[in-house]
């Protein structure tokens, strides 16, 4: 139902069914579309209180209709993700759309989020059905297993899923302290059995100027 | 065939003796051979008349044209370039979209304003693009740049398309366009999809959607 049309366009083929979209992400439809609005959070009056509370003030539209319909964002690269019941954890910044049948909701990432600017909590997605995330840049999927645990700059960091343990890592010395660090202070640790997705880029916002 | 696709953002024209080509002032990157820019100040064809109306529908965007016999690169701001090939119909291209085109076709400004009563004054608002475009017909190729890849949706009779106003970037063939809303009350009290306005193209044809909301 998911497709790419390009690395930039996400096509999605309906048949009276529903997704959920980032708000004013639509770029073209044909057929009959209805566009409602949504909020993240989860549903319902705890989905509210969460909402409030976490700052993941994600606005989210529903579409529903036959036909097919485009999305994009500022030209920002788009990847695919296939979850079959497993739990996929996103900034709500680079989620652009997930299956209906998927449920969304927030849960507190610590320390991690904060050194990513991006809040303590982050989103997560779980069920089964496809979701699109965001990257700046064309993200890669690294694969992380008991043996081979990865560290990421949170920078880079775009999404993760999967049975992983993240724990935050700082390499503040005091080379850092007097100015002489190598740049890479902070640093977030995977370890389990899981994917993570990582963007070429740095930068938290996603890229504006081309 | 003047223009190919040398990467997404820049194509190679070919000059020959005798053919010119109309490009946006200053969107040489580089050439190679006996090529001469000069200022178009009637920019591109068409007369006098077709002149005044572009100045007056503020779609003078300022052009030069190429003549010469030689190979030119043209590029603008980094922005995506696609070339779309014309066999006798009609596009349909706001003019500082357009990066260059050939010389064997006409240049014109249509009015949109007409199309779709009330609305189509409301269209130009919306999409910040006026009530007036720029019109190429004949037969020849233009390049086009977006924001972003631009991806092609046919239009057909059967299949009306609806573009975020915003997205989009051109559209050609014998194509009506109107602006369509999906306001409801939910939209008054600010808790709208932030997809009230919609492009609505019926006919036959196609338009070229880039993968971005913004501007150029």
């Amino acid at each position: 139902m998911f497709r790419l049309q390009g690395s930039k366009v996400l096509a999605v083929d309906m048949t009276g069914d529903a997704v959920r979209a980032k708000n004013g992400s639509m770029v073209a439809y044909d057929g009959q579309m209805a566009f409602k609005k949504m909020s993240g959070g989860g549903e319902g009056i705890r989905g509210m209180v969460t909402r409030r509370l976490t700052g993941e003030q994600m606005t989210m539209m529903e579409v529903k209709g036959h036909g097919t319909c485009w999305f994009a964002d500022r030209a920002t690269e788009i990847n695919l993700v296939d979850l079959q019941g497993e739990k996929l954890y996103v900034e709500s910044s680079n989620l652009l759309a997930t299956d209906a049948a998927l449920r969304t909701g927030t849960s507190f990432t610590g320390l991690r989020g904060a050194s990513q600017g991006n809040g303590l909590f982050t989103t997560t997605v779980e069920g089964h059905g496809q979701a699109a995330i965001m990257s700046d840049g064309p993200a890669v999927v690294l694969r992380v297993s008991p043996q081979f645990p990865l560290t990421v700059d949170p920078g880079a960091y775009v999404a993760h899923q999967g049975n992983l343990r993240q724990s935050f890592q700082s390499g503040v010395t005091f080379r850092t302290l007097v100015g002489e660090g190598g740049g890479e202070a902070f640093q977030i640790r995977f370890e389990g059995d899981g994917l993570v997705y990582v963007q070429p880029s740095e930068r938290n916002t996603i890229a504006g100027d081309v | 065939m003047p223009f190919r696709e040398i990467n997404s953002k820049m194509v190679e024209a070919t000059v020959v003796p005798g053919q010119r080509l109309f490009s946006q002032r200053g969107a040489m990157l580089a050439y190679r051979g006996d090529v001469s820019f000069t200022p178009n100040i009637a920019g591109g064809r068409g007369g006098v008349m077709s002149m005044i109306g572009r100045r007056v529908a503020d779609e003078d965007t300022p052009l030069m044209t190429v003549e010469g016999s030689g190979i030119v690169l043209f590029g603008h701001g980094g922005h995506h370039v696609q070339v779309i090939n014309l066999a006798g119909d009609t596009l349909c291209v706001e003019a500082d979209r357009l990066l260059a085109f050939e010389g064997t076709l006409d240049q014109g400004t249509v009015f949109l304003g007409a199309q779709g009563g009330v609305m189509g004054m409301v269209r130009g608002q919306v999409s910040g693009q006026g009530l007036f475009t720029t019109s190429l017909k004949g037969y020849g190729s233009v390049a086009v740049m977006a924001h972003g890849g631009v991806f092609e949706i046919p239009i057909t009779p059967q299949r009306p398309v609806h573009v975020d106003p915003q997205a989009y970037v051109a559209h050609h063939g014998d194509v009506r366009n109107k602006l369509s809303t999906a306001l409801g009350w939910r939209d008054m009290v600010g808790r709208g999809s932030g997809e009230a306005f919609q492009l609505e193209l019926s006919g036959n044809g196609a338009v070229y959607v880039q993968a971005s909301e913004e501007k150029l």
